[in-house]
């Protein structure tokens, strides 16, 4: 039974809505993005990423959390330049 | 005597322990911070028709369509929110659904939030029905029809 209780469009062929399109829009405000997590740290002179990863959570081998998170400006991860803006993530 | 005396003084203990106990509940009450609001919106109607104006509620109200019109269904809410999600769920009269899309919204007041739906190749006529949910939940629906 249909959800408006019509049992004679039962034998009709199913109709095609896949081209359906849709859209919507509000007077009221969009929720506030959330804040950011991590932070940020600009490469110094000498640094690399072992480096940042024992200054930043203690443990020099978690440099890859590092390099996983800046994949977008990190294409070698011996590889890092002063002056570069790394995210830093949550231990 | 002794037992009189054994028995009020079990008493007076309870009583005292009651007094006790009530003023450190009351004294705890007094010093918790005032429940964080976080606010509560409701759905107070949905309209149907052809055109929304600048504040998103229907100028042209109809609940009957015609295949290549543009469907709307404006959700008027009350009330003020941080961050609900309103949705709109548009169901053809076999079932199946035709199309569900969501907003989110912050309301800090009356606000209206419209959905909108078209077909290219023109809706098949029947019977439609759009089912609004507020986080989740449903709240009104509105049955249409397209002739």
């Amino acid at each position: 039974m249909g959800i408006f209780g019509d049992d004679k469009k039962k034998d009709q062929p199913k109709a095609d809505f896949s081209n359906v399109q849709s859209g919507s829009s509000s007077t009221a405000p969009k929720p506030a993005a959330p804040a950011p997590t991590g932070k940020t740290y600009v490469v110094q002179k000498g640094d690399s990423l072992s480096k940042i990863a024992k200054a930043e959570y203690g443990d020099a081998n978690d440099w890859r959390k590092i390099y996983e998170a800046n994949k977008d400006i990190i294409k070698n991860p011996d590889l890092i330049h002063p002056g570069q803006s790394l995210k830093i993530p949550p231990a | 005597m002794f037992r009189f005396a054994q028995r009020v003084s079990v008493l007076m203990a309870g009583l005292v322990l009651t007094l006790v106990a009530t003023n450190c509940g009351k004294k705890a009450d007094q010093t918790l911070p005032p429940p964080a609001s976080t606010g509560v919106v409701t759905v107070t109607a949905v309209e149907m028709g052809r055109a929304v104006g600048g504040d998103k509620r229907v100028t042209d109200k109809t609940d009957e369509f015609k295949p290549n019109d543009v469907i709307y269904a404006s959700v008027v809410t009350s009330g003020t929110s941080a961050n609900s999600t309103l949705k709109a769920r548009w169901t053809f009269q076999d079932g199946q659904v035709v199309e569900e899309s969501e907003q989110a919204i912050a309301p800090t007041g009356d606000a209206a939030t419209e959905f909108h739906i078209s077909k290219p190749d023109g809706w098949p006529a029947g019977k439609y029905r759009v089912e609004v949910f507020l986080d989740g939940s449903p709240t009104q629906a509105k049955d249409f029809t397209v002739k």
